[in-house]
């Protein structure tokens, strides 16, 4: 089978689940490359930084675009920085983008689901 | 390469961007699905018609 | 397996646009063209929606499936309470969302 390029773009902070999504493809022997857009991290948790660990043991990469990536993040978990025009210029070698989810929301969280 | 850009809201400068980049060199076409009640069966056959499609937020 | 010229390809991610992929759907169906589903993370709520049952009435059993594991992170009893219009063994993981890469030649996310 194919091994094929695809790209998950994360908008929306509740979204990031897109990198397990992309997990799931690697581990189907795709080249998954999850992209967390304008700094809406996910929560570092053991099991998301394993994903993205993961990730990138199958060749594929976590990116951040139009916020800089975090660099206190645990061992063998990279986020690589990419800025929008490479992202657009590397997308147009993807046979599959994924825009995730919903969109970026217009105003920050409340309190009750900030943390 | 033919490619479909779908919109399910109003792109943002982001998307306008990006749509720029992959859309550059190539037979490009697109299809707003929030705007007034859409044509499922026009939307169908441009997938169709189309080699890749992305279907932005 | 080549992937199928005349199957549309569905990865449904947001939980808010069951009209435009039931639309979607019957538009396929309406053209000759086979459709193949799958729903994963917060877009499992849609299959609380009496639009899901009537998607599900398009697919073959094995073209529609949802993602297991978001069903119950969402709090929904994956064996007690499997959605209308679908059974057991089409509450599945990742993996289905990569056999629709494969089998389908055409492909929206919604």
């Amino acid at each position: 089978m194919e091994s094929l390029k695809v790209y998950i773009l994360i908008a929306n902070r509740v979204y990031n689940d897109g990198i397990r999504s992309g997990l799931g493809l690697a581990v189907e022997n795709h080249y998954a490359f999850p992209v967390i857009m304008n700094g809406e991290f996910p929560r570092f948790s053991n099991y998301m930084s394993e994903n993205i660990a993961w990730i990138a043991d199958m060749e594929g990469k976590v990116f951040s675009c139009g916020a800089e990536a975090p660099t206190d993040l645990p061992e063998g978990t990279e986020i690589a920085n990419i800025s929008l025009e490479e992202l657009g210029e590397r997308m147009r070698e993807a046979d599959f983008i994924i825009p995730y989810g919903l969109p970026k929301q217009s105003h920050e969280p409340p309190a009750a689901c900030s943390e | 390469m033919k490619i479909l850009q779908v919109y399910k809201s109003e792109p943002t400068e982001d998307v306008k961007k990006l749509v720029e980049i992959l859309n550059r060199d190539r037979n490009a076409d697109e299809f707003r699905l929030y705007i007034g009640e859409p044509n499922y069966d026009t939307l169908v056959q441009k997938i169709f018609a189309n080699d890749k499609t992305v279907c932005w937020w | 397996m080549a992937a199928d010229p005349n199957k549309l390809g569905i990865f449904v991610t947001s939980p808010q646009h069951m009209r435009h992929i039931l639309g979607i759907a019957k538009a396929a169906v309406r053209a000759g063209k086979k459709v193949m589903v799958f729903f994963t993370f917060k877009s499992i709520h849609l299959t609380k929606s009496p639009l899901f049952y009537e998607l599900a009435q398009l697919c073959a059993v094995e073209d529609i499936a949802i993602c297991a594991d978001s069903y119950i992170c969402e709090g929904f009893d994956n064996v007690n309470d499997v959605p209308r219009g679908l059974i057991d063994k089409q509450m599945r993981t990742q993996a289905f969302h990569g056999a629709i890469l494969d089998e389908c030649a055409k492909y929206i996310v919604m």
